[in-house]
This record gives C-alpha cells, structure tokens and sequence, in this order.
C-alpha cells in the first residue's frame, strides 16, 4: 500500500555517503517514552502504593491535622475545654515579642552555621579533589561526624565547653589565652557560637562530599581549553571553576539553611533554651509550648509556621532539582 | 503459526506525538520483514509493539486471528534481539541464554539441551560459563542470538541488532543471521535504518518515513520500482539523482528539458507520461545506470562538468554538475575522467524514474 | 589539576592534617576522658592522655545491671564534685538494644517499601509518574517539628505510645523519600533494554524487579540500607516524643537524659557517649565508599 507523504523530496536532502558507510548513529529520543499499557498501570500503581501509603498517613496526613489543630485553642492542660479560634494561635504567635526574637536567633544561628559550614566545607572539598594517597583514609575520617547522633554530638561538646573542667577552657589556659577558666555555655554572649560550633563540625562533611561532587563535575576539557587559550590558573579557577560552582554551591547553602532552622536537637542536649533564653530559637519554642506548657494549639500554629518558611526555602531547591528529573 | 496482522494501527503519546499513523501491515509466516526507515520513522514502535512493549492506541493487532492489543510482553511468545544486546550482566552466557526457558518453566533437562544446541549452532560452546563483560561485541551478539533462538518463539524480533559491530563483522552476522532465519523457519522481523543490510535480508521491506509507511514489496520491487522520491532515494548508494525539468511532447518523443539537458523518454514511459506533457518533473537517475559516452545519441547523454573523481576501490564516483545540480554516479575504474573537465554520460533511459514533484509519486510505477 | 607539585605536595599533607585534627580531636577528648576516673577528669588544666586510665566508667555501664545503685557506690567518683553514676546507668545498654532493634526494622521495611517504588518510578511509564515524584519530594521538606504535635496525639490515641512500632513507622516516613530518590537514580542509570529483554524473555514486572535489577542495584542497596540505618540510630525528637518509660526508649534519649543531669559523673557521660557512637563510626570507615558514592549519587541526580 502506497500513501503520498505530501512532501517534496530535494537532491540535496538525500543522504549521501561516498564510502558507503551507514549514515551515523540516530539519536535516542529521550522524550518518546511511551505511556503504559493497563498492565503496566497497574504494576506502577501496585509497586507504589506502599510508598504512597506510607507517606500519605505520615507525612501528609499530620500536616494537614496538624493545620487543623492549629485553629484550635487546643491546651492538654484543660483537655475538655478545645474552642475553636480560627487564626487566633497565629495572630498570638505573631504579636509575641519573644517569638520574634527567637527569629532573631534562629536566622542568627542559621546565617553564622552556613557561612562556617560553606567556608571549611569549600576548602575540605578543595583539599579532596586532589589525587593523594590516603585520601580515602581522611575520606572516611570526615564521615565520623557525619556518622554520629547529635545527641552523642552535643554530649561531647558540652563536655568540651565544661566551664569548670572542660577542654576548650584548658586548652585556651594552657596556650595561655586566658588566665583562669571562662563560663562557656551559661555566657549568653558565647552560647549560640558555641552551639553554632558544634552544629558545623557535624554538618561540614556532608556539605563538603556533595560540594566535592559539584567540583568534580567541572568539565575537564573546558580546562584544557582554557590554558591553550593562555589562561593562567587563577583566571581558570574565576572564569571556569567558580561559575561551574554556583549551583552545586547554591545547592548545598539551601540545605544546609534549612537543616540549620529546623534543627533542635543540639539545643536540647547543649542549653534547654537558656541561659536567659540565648539559645531559644524558634525550633526549641516549638517544643516548649508542645510539651512544656501543653499547649498544644499554639505549638501547632508554630511549627506550622516554621514548616511553611522552610517550604519555601526547600521550594528552590526542588525547582534546581527537578530539573534534571 | 504466526501470521501477524496490523489493523488500522494508531500510536500515540500522551504529549500528543504520533508515531503511527493508520498502519496496516499482514506480516506472512515464517516470512522475513525488514522495516526500514529513517530515525523516527515508527519502525521501532512497530517491533515494540508486535513484542508487546508498546500498547496499541488505535486499532487491533492481532497473531493469526487473537487481538493480542492488552497482553503484556511476558506472555506472547516472541523472542526479541536488540540493538545493545542486554544480556545480564550478573548471569553467565548459559544463564543468559537459559533465562526465558526457566521463565517458562521448561524442564532443567531440555533447557540444557536447548542450550547446548544453540550454543553449539553459534559456536560459542567454550563461552559458556563466562559473563558478559567478558566477550567481545560479536561473542555478545551471538548470545543475544541464542537467548533468542532456544525460544523456538513464533516470531523473532530483531531491532537494528547489528549496528553496534564493526562492518566486517556486520556483513558475515548478515549471512549468519539469513541462514538463521532458514533453519528456524519462522517469522523474523528485524528493523534497521541501513538500506543495504534490508536489501541482502529481507523476503520484503517495509519503508516508513514520519510514522507513515510508504511502500512495502519485495527487496527487487523496492529497489527497481520506488513508489516515490522518498524510497528511491533511501535504497541505492549512493542515493539516486534528482533533476528537476520540464516534460515537452516534440515530434521525436516525449522530451524533459532543464537548461541544455534534453532526454528523450522511452516510448513505454512516454505513454503513461503523456498526461505531464508541458509539466514539471523529477527525473531519477541512479547513479549505476550511466555509461560512457560511447556513441550513445545526444537525447540519451547528460552533460556537464565534473566537479570531484573519487576513487572507491573497484569503481570511481564521478560528481557531475549538470543545470546547477550535483550528480553523483559510479562508473569504472578504467574510465578517464579529470576534474574541471567537461564530460558526457550516457543514461539507461530504460532505467528512469519520473516523479511528480509535488506528490513526490512515481509516474512510471503508480 | 592532578598533577602534584613539590610545594602542593606540602600543601597537601598540612591541610590533611589539620582536617584530621579538626575532626578527631574532639572524638579523641570524647575517648580519653571516657578513660579517666572522676578524680583526674576534673584536674585543671585537663589531662589529654589519662594518666592512670581507668575501665571502670565502662565497666559501670556493662555491669550497671548487676550492680545494685546504693548510697554508697553513688559515691564512687571524686567526693568533692559528688559526680557518681546514675541507677540509670542500666538503661544505656537495653536502650541501645531498642535502637537496634528499631533501626533494623525500619531498614527491612524501608527496602520493602521503597524498592518497587524506585523501579516503577524508574522503569515503568505511568499516568501520574511526574506526580508521584514530586509527592515524594515534597514530604521530605515537612520539618520534623511539623510531625510532632499531630503524631503525638494519635499516637496517645492508638495507644500505641511506648511501643517502638511507633517510631518504626515514623521513621519509614523520614527514611523513604531519600531511599527512593536514591534507587530511582540508580535503576534509571540501568539499561532500558535489559528491562525489554526480561520482560521479553517472560518476566512479569515483579520477577523483572526482582531476579534482574536487584541483583544489579546492590551499591545503591547498600547505601540506603546503611543511610537508613544511621538515621533510625541517630534520630532524637520523635523518639523523644514517643518513648516515655526507659523500656521504650532508644539510645539517643537515654544518652540525653545523662546530659541533662548535673550530678552525673563526666568520665562515665563520656563512656556513654564512646558506646553510643562506637556503631555509626564503624558503619562510616567499613562503608565510606558506598556511603560516598550514594550521596554523591543523590547529589548528581539532583
């Protein structure tokens, strides 16, 4: 059977080849992927559903609830009295001074963390994309803190910042920096630096290993060009390596930012908040109303609102991510 | 046995694409079928979805009268050569060819059989217990072979399996892969985009272009009697010639005219052309059907400047510029011919194809 | 970039070093006081090797359920600090036993959950494919603060509090989108065509799943089961939330709870603290290279 393609065919448009080889390879189309058959759809749905089960009854499930509890005067305190208040937990977290300055901290806190973690994390990932014996060695050296609880983390940090016999104190007394030992933790001027301290010392090998990729995806080859072209090294590390970088690095900043906002366990082995509230930031305010005062509407509300400002952060980094998706 | 059938066949995607468009294709037992096209031309989704691979969107499939449209892949029975060859990596030879036996369930002993009969019949008995990364591209092909054969399928399905080897070794798989289809006698698809291969394989062809498929006949009938521009100019190598002109009726005959080139058509042919008397044309000229000069008449020559002489071997490719087109033709190697100068060939205007330009169909062969 | 110059050579060796130092010498505090008795912990300036290190922090958590807390071993530790060891000594060890158990659980069950997810999402062209993917993403930016009110109620609500069930099931919801992102990344790097092959070969999509591709994806299989692990270890709020008796509790409470108690001697806080990192720092050095290479692997698919 013969049908016209209703298009005209030119001399130059056949494909020529004088030695008679095969015309080159045709390009995979990558966007031709074919939809399923019912047997697939039903295998795909089949294979998800525990994944989708688990997470729509616990994660979607409690954010929703939880939203809805927030617009309840909810307090465990007087279980039996739970009026409903619309956006009042809201209204009353916003107008408290001491929320926003927990703010304060938690953006203080989270701003000093990503520059510490992104300064040491760079030159770490720098120091390993080297080819060196034993670099695999200081590899796994670096996945130790990464490795490691937070709370065991906080255990050993407490230990260290002891104002009465702790190591920092005698290690600075013994260089000769102070004359007697200092209060470390309980200084509300020291305290966020001191969490914030040993914050980073566990984030910064996960930020380095996924930053040593982003170096290692710099393309070779534009190097190559680059020095026949003349350029000397550091006009090759402004001009290739760091734009390169910019995502991957952006990347990393995002995540950390919102490891560091959310982040709760360190404040509740290291200062319960304190001292003075130095270190009451919004994640640790979100555990005092839920299981300090009971009051579990405002705490709702809270971690509500916390939730939501780290969606947004987490929105760009899915918008970088879905890309390659 | 296997008589494969396309109804009306439709693909579509979601994204709205169209890969198929109203196929309708009766595929023999035991015939050998190539599709042969260019990249996206839908003969990858024809094999796929006679495998099961890809699902029907409009129309019916069917092997000997079943519609076989909503059974999955695992439970037709064909067998399926590709491209990459995927063997399991982590299985040895003998496991990778036995694999769709044991799926099936057949029983340790005759699986064994099965295999060792295949192997042997490939030649790749010592390879047994070895893996994949292990063998060189040809060894792997074999085995891919062999996975399929042990099947004893009702259709063999082979999507451009040799592209990926070296041409020595692609011609000697083609004669191995011919001889295969004669001791199995059984239905054997195998799509390719490489005219040649189609041409030393193939019972029939079927050329598609743009889901749409343009012709379908025998490797002869494509080749000598092209449905239009299109297949003419996908089989032959190098691709068949195209000159624009004008058809003119003059007391000696039908006459095509473009510049100073002036052909008179062969009686038979200026019958059926009649009807372009005064219209524009295509002629197709392949680039065989030329000779020397030779005393041939000036209404049987085309003439022109030679831009490029191109040894190949056994022949020459004269690249001849005629009316501001650029021929290409193969002519012997005894011939003399010198870039720059002017020279005239003699055309087997017994051999030409006039198309309409506008259909792009073959006048001479509707 | 790779080649070493003398000078880089030297740059090399100091910075590996620093790092080194930066990373093992508060781990290598955290050991040595472990090893030393209340008397000489609280020398000023500190020891940095124990002089007469002792086993008896240690010994304390391993026996602490044979020895009887009395008034009088409360007092084994330096009088003048009055630093002793907690009765709830005894919990260190059945706690880390709950948190194995926990972990192990939520490894099996987390394989089982996000394997055929992986392969669907990566293999099988479906309706709601790009839906599903982004579903998954997006539960993993819900901080686990946001879980902790609602969870809590219908937890009390279920009865189900001090029941590890409890945190298993948590701790699949945190565990399952990393897991699937990280084995979606890997089964889609696999060859379409060995998918075709398998189920040409008779295959339906499980044995395709199964007798194929598993046995192709173990890398990535070891990365989650050891991310997954880790994290089940290492999680603190919820289990906070969810375990009230000392029955219940995982490691990480317990650990805590010592911190939180200013009469407890520091040696045996710092033994505690060895116990409870001995498992993930031996999980990091044996698996560095999967550990890498799974993250590395997420970070470039994303």
């Amino acid at each position: 059977m013969k049908t016209p393609d209703g298009a005209t065919l030119a001399a130059d448009e056949a494909p020529f080849s004088p030695a008679g080889a095969a015309p080159a390879r045709q390009p995979r189309r990558a966007w031709l992927r074919p939809p399923s058959s019912a047997y697939d759809q039903r295998s795909a749905m089949l294979f998800l559903a525990p994944m989708i089960a688990v997470l729509m009854a616990v994660a979607v499930f409690p954010v929703l609830y939880s939203f809805w509890l927030s617009l309840f005067d909810l307090k465990l305190t007087r279980p039996h009295r739970v009026p409903f208040v619309w956006f009042d937990n809201y209204l009353k977290v916003f107008q408290d001074p001491l929320f926003w300055e927990s703010v304060l901290r938690s953006v203080n806190f989270t701003v000093m963390s990503v520059l510490a973690i992104m300064v040491i994390a760079t030159l770490m990932a720098l120091l390993l994309n080297q080819e060196f014996r034993g670099r695999r060695v200081l590899s796994a050296i670096l996945l130790i803190p990464w490795a490691i609880p937070y709370v065991a983390n906080g255990l050993m940090w407490k230990w260290i910042y002891d104002s009465g016999y702790g190591a920092l104190n005698g290690l600075l007394l013994q260089l000769g920096f102070i004359d007697k030992y200092l209060v470390m933790l309980g200084d509300t001027d020291k305290t966020l630096g001191l969490i914030t301290n040993a914050f980073v010392w566990k984030e910064v090998p996960l930020a380095t290993i996924l930053l040593l990729v982003t170096l290692k995806s710099v393309r070779p080859d534009l190097y190559s060009a680059a020095k026949v072209d003349g350029a000397n090294v550091w006009q090759r590390f402004l001009h290739i390596t760091l734009p390169s970088l910019v995502p991957g690095f952006a990347l990393v900043v995002i995540y950390e930012a919102m490891m560091a906002i959310r982040h709760f366990d360190l404040f509740f082995v290291l200062t319960e908040g304190g001292p003075a509230d130095a270190s009451h930031v919004v994640a640790w305010q979100v555990y005092v109303e839920t299981f300090r005062k009971l009051a579990f509407g405002t705490g709702a509300a809270l971690a509500y609102i916390m939730a939501l400002a780290t969606f947004v952060l987490a929105w760009f980094v899915i918008r970088a991510t879905s890309r390659k998706l | 046995m296997a008589r494969i059938q396309f109804e009306s066949v439709r693909k579509q995607y979601p994204n709205g694409y169209t890969a198929l468009e109203n196929l309708n294709l009766e595929i023999a037992d035991k015939e050998f079928l190539v599709l042969l096209g260019p990249s996206g031309c839908g003969k990858s989704t024809t094999l796929n979805m006679i495998a099961g691979l890809e699902d029907v969107t409009d129309g019916n499939l069917r092997f000997d009268t079943e519609v076989m449209n909503t059974v999955p892949p695992h439970k037709r029975d064909v067998a399926m050569v590709f491209q990459s060859y995927a063997l399991y990596p982590h299985k040895t030879v003998y496991d990778n060819i036995a694999f769709g036996l044991k799926m099936r369930k057949f029983a340790k002993a005759e699986i064994d059989r099965r295999v060792r009969d295949a192997a042997r019949r490939l030649e790749i008995e010592p390879l047994l217990e070895r893996r994949p990364d292990q063998l060189s591209g040809g060894q792997r092909q074999r085995v891919a072979l062999g996975r399929a054969m042990v099947r004893q399928p009702q259709v063999f399905l082979m999507d451009e399996p040799l592209s990926n080897l070296d041409a020595a070794l692609r011609i000697s798989m083609r004669a191995e892969i011919k001889q295969l289809h004669q001791a199995m006698q059984t239905t054997f698809v195998y799509v390719t985009h490489d005219q040649a291969e189609a041409l030393t394989l193939a019972d029939r062809i079927v050329v598609m272009r743009g889901g749409v498929v343009q012709q379908i006949g025998s490797p002869d009938a494509i080749y000598e009697r092209p449905s239009n521009m299109f297949v003419a100019s996908f089989l032959g190598n190098p691709p068949i010639n195209f000159l624009k002109g004008r058809l003119g009726q003059t007391p000696s005959g039908l006459v095509f005219r473009n510049g100073s080139t002036a052909l008179t058509l062969p009686p038979q042919a200026a019958q059926k052309l009649a009807f372009y008397d005064g219209r524009e044309v295509v002629l197709g000229i392949r680039a065989e059907d030329v000779a020397e000069e030779g005393g041939a008449a000036g209404d049987a020559c085309l003439s022109g400047r030679i831009l490029s002489v191109l040894p190949v071997g056994s022949d020459q490719f004269l690249e001849l510029e005629v009316a501001e087109a650029k021929l290409f033709f193969r002519v012997g190697k005894e011939c003399r011919y010198r870039e720059g100068e002017q020279a005239r060939l003699a055309i087997n205007l017994n051999r030409l194809h006039v198309f309409d330009p506008d259909t792009t169909d073959n006048l001479l062969w509707a | 970039m790779n080649k070493l110059i003398p000078g880089q050579r030297a740059l090399l060796f100091i910075g590996s070093l620093l790092f080194s130092l930066y990373v093992l010498a508060p781990i290598g505090w955290l050991v040595s006081s472990s090893l030393q008795s209340e008397a000489e912990i609280t020398s000023v300036p500190p020891h940095w090797v124990p002089e007469a290190p002792t086993a008896q922090n240690f010994r304390a958590i391993f026996q602490a359920t044979d020895e009887k807390v009395t008034y009088e071993t409360r007092k084994q530790g330096d009088t003048a600090t009055g630093g002793f060891i907690p009765s709830t000594a005894a919990n260190l060890l059945p706690s880390m036993k709950n948190s194995f158990i926990v972990a192990l659980a939520v490894v099996v069950l987390n394989l089982l959950v996000s394997v055929p997810a992986a392969y669907a999402l990566a293999k099988i062209r479906f309706i709601g494919r790009t839906t599903s993917i982004y579903f998954m993403l997006s539960t993993r930016v819900i901080p686990d603060i946001a879980l902790v009110v609602p969870f809590f109620l219908f937890v009390q609500k279920l009865g189900l509090m001090d029941n590890l069930l409890s945190l298993v099931i948590t701790y699949l919801a945190i565990t399952v989108p990393f897991s699937v992102f990280i084995l979606t990344g890997y089964f889609e790097s696999l060859p379409d065509e060995l998918d075709k092959a398998a189920r040409v070969d008779g295959c339906s999509r499980l044995q395709t799943l199964v007798l194929v591709f598993l046995p192709l994806a173990l890398p990535s299989l070891v990365a989650v089961v050891l991310f997954t692990f880790l994290t089940s270890w290492n999680e603190f709020l919820l289990a906070l939330m969810f375990t009230q008796t000392p029955a219940s509790q995982t490691m990480p409470i317990v650990v805590a709870s010592f911190t939180s108690d200013f009469n407890i001697s520091f040696s045996f806080i710092n033994a505690a603290g060895v116990l409870a990192i001995v498992p993930p720092v031996l999980i990091a050095i044996v698996f560095e290279r999967y550990i890498v290479s799974g993250l590395t692997a997420g970070a470039v698919k994303g």
